[in-house]
């Protein structure tokens, strides 16, 4: 338990502060596969390190299996499984990201390492469409803040099916 | 009227209602004591706080007892008389005889509002609306006292600040009354702090009052906690010092601030209580032999005031006169509600009914959940006492971490004990509604039964009992159809005419008990096998090979009955299967013995909690799972050589017969981690009547755990229970072996009626 990191109720005021200025929103970075993507801040909960996870045979492949936090049951889904990137073991640097989109279950996503948190301008956000084509439902945008580059991700058509 | 669910001609409704009643009159009587305690303390020129109290105690139970009911006449005089009460106890009104005259005439409202619902009294409405009016001026009379008074003691101002009103109330009657006032210091150790506050509480009382106690905050440390209380008395300070000595305590009599505070207390009445100033408009009396000729002579005229006690007595009695065989003492309400019955569990029903909290069952199921993780937690401790202990050098401080892990071991298991009792309701709820069955059943079909009920008070799981009463139901109804004979019949093989069901519930170890048990004539093996042969459940070969348990078994397979004629109880050929199915959902199992001519005796064996259930963990390639225990029937040493494919399935032979196997590492796709062990198991699950064995790598032991269910997420997963945690963070699934058997099963199935169509 010494690892965890609540963070989730003070980002929440966060995200809402920065919603009502409609200035600045935040984001967390994390890796995947090597390549940075970021969720609003607003949406997790908490960042556990790995417990062992017990994987449930016959669930779907996407899904790593459960784990125990403080007594609750917690799905964790491997997001790189999702999106058909290369796995690489848990290591110290993974992290379960555990995030609240008000489904009814909190669910956990696996990502290889936790980078940190961007309060992004409007003016540094891109639209989905600059990435060209077609984009999946999941992409919301790019992320541009100063020397970096982050796939934006909506969680909610990844975890809802 | 009353108005209660249920509707006149419901049993249950009748039943509410006498309990309704004996409560609020034991409530009723319950008052009428504590007034008449309240008159003679008046008389004698002081008040007993803690009598305002009880009555308003009662008063208020009495409101939520009329409000349940929908007595709405009672409430609303509950609710006026609930204010006066508060008022008095709080010293907004002083109590005077023209107070407690209104306070005697409510008591004597109550008991013809009473007599009014029970149908046999006229209507009181006019009474409670005169003594409304009264108590509603008894409530204008507020008269804010001595506020002054405090401000001359020195008394910290923080501690003032934190007074509720009853406590200021009573500081300043003390004060009024020339009492001094002493600040006493003790530090306690937060082990015993709850006895040794009692134990301070009991040495004071002789000498005082205690108006309020504080933590201090200051100079404790994590094991003590100090206390600041105030207390008021007459006795000198040597002799409470004298009374209440010991190494913690420290005490000291409160100054006044001023000298001329001397004089202003000396003007003050001693006792305030007896002198009480008039109210500035006189309370409406009302005239007890007035409302008395109201009643129409249906009682004796009440006559209040010393006597009042004997006179409402009768009067309730004559209000209770369409009953059979008026009492003087109301029969208390059976039920969990009332303590132990008799006179002296008078008062005691007071409080226990006005201390009773009712408690969504999923707030416990959370508490649970906390206990569970604190358990982990406590795993945790211990490992870490452990791993300092074999250090030399923190050897002392090894010895100190694991008292504390012994200590917390200890409480943490009484707290799980303690919420598990709450948990849990007495058997008799189910079994008060199967003594009407017996009754009802036994008439419509001409057969004599006595019921015999014991263990009525074993108690298990509120969840548990909820879901009892239909597999109960349909085993008393099998016992009276099938097994008791009837009268003639009984008398021509020299049985008593009267049939006897037996209903026993006990506790063994984790589990309740209830066995269902008749003297009739018994299940008769060849009838059994005739008809499972004639439904085509069993061959005839097949049926040359059973077992007397097999026999048995097959009374629980759907659509089984002996009956050639459905009768509307029974013989339509559902029943047992349906009691074995619920049973089983409960985590329990059915076992028959019957000996033809004497009877059956059919034993449920029940968890006694649904909050923790006991599992076999096994171990499949490398991964844990738990199987509740209650589905395993054995398990045994496992051999590949064993096996045989029928018809595209895996079966083994157990003791002559056929299993169906369900290789678990394949089922669920799971690839060894290591190398198959050369050992491997098979766990024989039992399912209604259906078997499966289950083979594993290993048999790991049993365990209680605390099942919690998967997330939204992966509910669709087949298979799983829900899971639970071990220790060390480690989770286990555990296994819906109901489901598994089901799949393996049909899948089994189909396949075979693909082979056979193509």
């Amino acid at each position: 338990m010494a690892g965890l990191v609540r963070t989730g109720a003070r980002h929440q005021r966060a995200a809402r502060r920065a919603g009502e200025g409609g200035k600045r929103t935040e984001y967390l970075a994390f890796t995947l596969a090597g390549e940075a993507y970021a969720v609003q801040i607003a949406f997790i909960a908490e960042i556990l390190k790995p417990p062992p996870i017990t994987e449930v045979p016959r669930a779907p492949r996407n899904i790593l299996g459960v784990v125990s936090v403080r007594g609750k049951l917690v799905t964790v889904v491997d997001l790189r499984r999702r999106f058909q990137l290369a796995e690489s073991p848990i290591d110290r640097k993974s992290r379960i990201l555990l995030t609240d989109l008000g489904l009814g279950e909190q669910i956990g996503l696996l990502v290889d390492e936790v980078l940190q948190v961007y309060r992004l301008a409007e003016s540094e956000l891109e639209a989905a469409s600059a990435l060209g084509g077609d984009q999946p439902a999941h992409i919301a945008g790019i992320g541009r803040p100063p020397g970096q580059l982050l796939v934006l991700l909506d969680l909610r058509p990844i975890l809802e099916t | 009227m009353l108005e209660v669910p249920g509707g006149r001609g419901d049993p249950s409704f009748d039943k509410a209602r006498d309990e309704f009643f004996s409560e609020a009159q034991e409530l009723v009587d319950g008052l009428g004591r504590d007034l008449v305690a309240l008159d003679q303390a008046l008389k004698r020129g002081h008040s007993d706080p803690e009598i305002i109290n009880d009555v308003f105690r009662g008063v208020h139970t009495l409101k939520g007892l009329a409000g349940l009911f929908g007595a709405s006449r009672m409430s609303v005089v509950s609710h006026e008389l609930e204010d006066v009460l508060d008022d008095l106890r709080l010293g907004r009104v002083e109590l005077s005889s023209h107070v407690l005259d209104a306070l005697f005439q409510a008591v004597e409202i109550y008991n013809r509002i009473l007599a009014a619902e029970k149908g046999d009294g006229p209507d009181p409405t006019a009474d409670a609306e005169a003594l409304l009016v009264a108590l509603g001026q008894v409530s204008e009379h507020r008269g804010g006292t001595g506020v002054g008074l405090i401000a001359q003691y020195d008394l910290d101002p923080g501690l003032l600040g934190v007074l509720t009103e009853y406590e200021e109330h009573r500081l300043r009657t003390n004060i009024q009354a020339g009492l001094a006032l002493f600040r006493i210091r003790v530090r306690f150790s937060l082990a015993t702090i709850d006895s040794a506050l009692d134990d301070l509480k009991e040495k004071t009382k002789p000498h005082g009052e205690i108006i309020t106690y504080l933590p201090t905050g200051s100079g404790t440390d994590i094991e003590t906690i100090e206390l600041e209380i105030l207390m008021a008395s007459r006795a000198l300070l040597h002799v409470l010092r004298a009374a209440i000595a010991g190494p913690q305590v420290d005490i000291e009599e409160v100054r006044r601030r001023t000298a001329h505070s001397l004089a202003v207390q000396s003007s003050l009445p001693a006792a305030p209580m007896a002198a009480a100033p008039a109210p500035r408009s006189p309370v409406i009396r009302l005239d007890p032999t007035t409302d008395a000729a109201t009643l129409g002579g249906s009682g004796p005229p009440p006559i209040l005031g010393s006597t009042g006690l004997p006179a409402l007595r009768a009067e309730s009695t004559s209000a209770r006169g369409s009953g059979p065989a008026p009492s003087a003492t109301p029969a208390p309400p059976p039920g969990a509600l009332t303590g132990p019955v008799g006179v002296p569990s008078r008062e005691l029903s007071l409080r226990s009914v006005s201390q009773t909290v009712r408690v969504d069952i999923r707030k416990l199921d959370n508490l649970m959940t906390i206990v569970g993780e604190l358990a982990i937690v406590r795993t945790a401790i211990a490992g870490l006492s452990d791993r300092v202990r074999i250090r030399p050098e923190l050897r002392q401080l090894g010895i100190e971490l694991q008292r504390l892990h012994r200590s917390f071991d200890r409480h943490l298991s009484q707290l799980q004990n303690g919420i598990l009792e709450v948990r849990m309701v007495p058997l008799g709820q189910v079994f008060d509604k199967l003594a009407r069955v017996v009754r009802q059943i036994s008439r419509e079909h001409d057969k004599l039964v006595k019921l015999s009920i014991t263990g009525a008070e074993t108690e298990i799981d509120k969840l548990i009992v909820e879901e009892l009463s239909d597999p109960l139901m349909h085993m008393i109804r099998n016992a009276i159809d099938h097994g008791i004979e009837p009268p003639s019949e009984r008398e021509h093989v020299g049985k008593d005419e009267v049939g006897n069901i037996v209903l026993n519930a006990f506790q063994k170890g984790n589990h309740v008990l209830i066995e269902v048990e008749d003297d009739g004539r018994g299940m008769n093996p060849e009838a059994i096998v005739a008809s499972a042969v004639r439904k085509g459940m069993v061959s005839a070969d097949e049926a040359k090979d059973l077992t007397a348990q097999d026999i048995f078994a097959l009374v629980y397979m759907p659509g089984f009955t002996t009956k050639e004629v459905a009768t509307d109880l029974s013989g339509r050929g559902v029943g047992l299967d349906v009691v074995k199915t619920n049973i089983a959902k409960l985590g329990g199992v059915v076992d028959i013995v019957s000996g033809v001519g004497i009877g059956t005796k059919m034993t449920i064996t029940l968890p006694i909690t649904l909050a923790i259930i006991s599992v076999l963990l096994v171990e499949i390639a490398g991964r844990l799972f738990a199987m509740p225990l209650a589905s395993v029937g054995e398990a045994m040493g496992f051999d590949d050589r064993q096996v045989r494919t029928l018809e595209g399935r895996e079966v083994m032979t157990v003791r002559g017969k056929s299993l169906p196997v369900c290789r678990l590492a394949r089922l669920f796709g799971l690839a060894a981690t290591e190398p198959a062990s050369t050992r491997s198991f098979v766990v024989i699950a039992l399912m209604g009547n259906r078997s499966l064995g289950f083979v594993v790598d290993r048999l790991l032991g049993q365990q209680d755990i605390v099942v919690k269910a998967l997330g939204r997420s992966i509910k669709s997963v087949r298979g799983f229970a829900g899971a639970t945690e071990l220790g060390d963070q480690r989770v286990a699934l555990v296994l819906d072996v109901a489901a598994l058997i089901d799949e393996v099963l049909a899948g089994g199935e189909s396949r075979f009626m693909a082979a056979a169509l193509a």
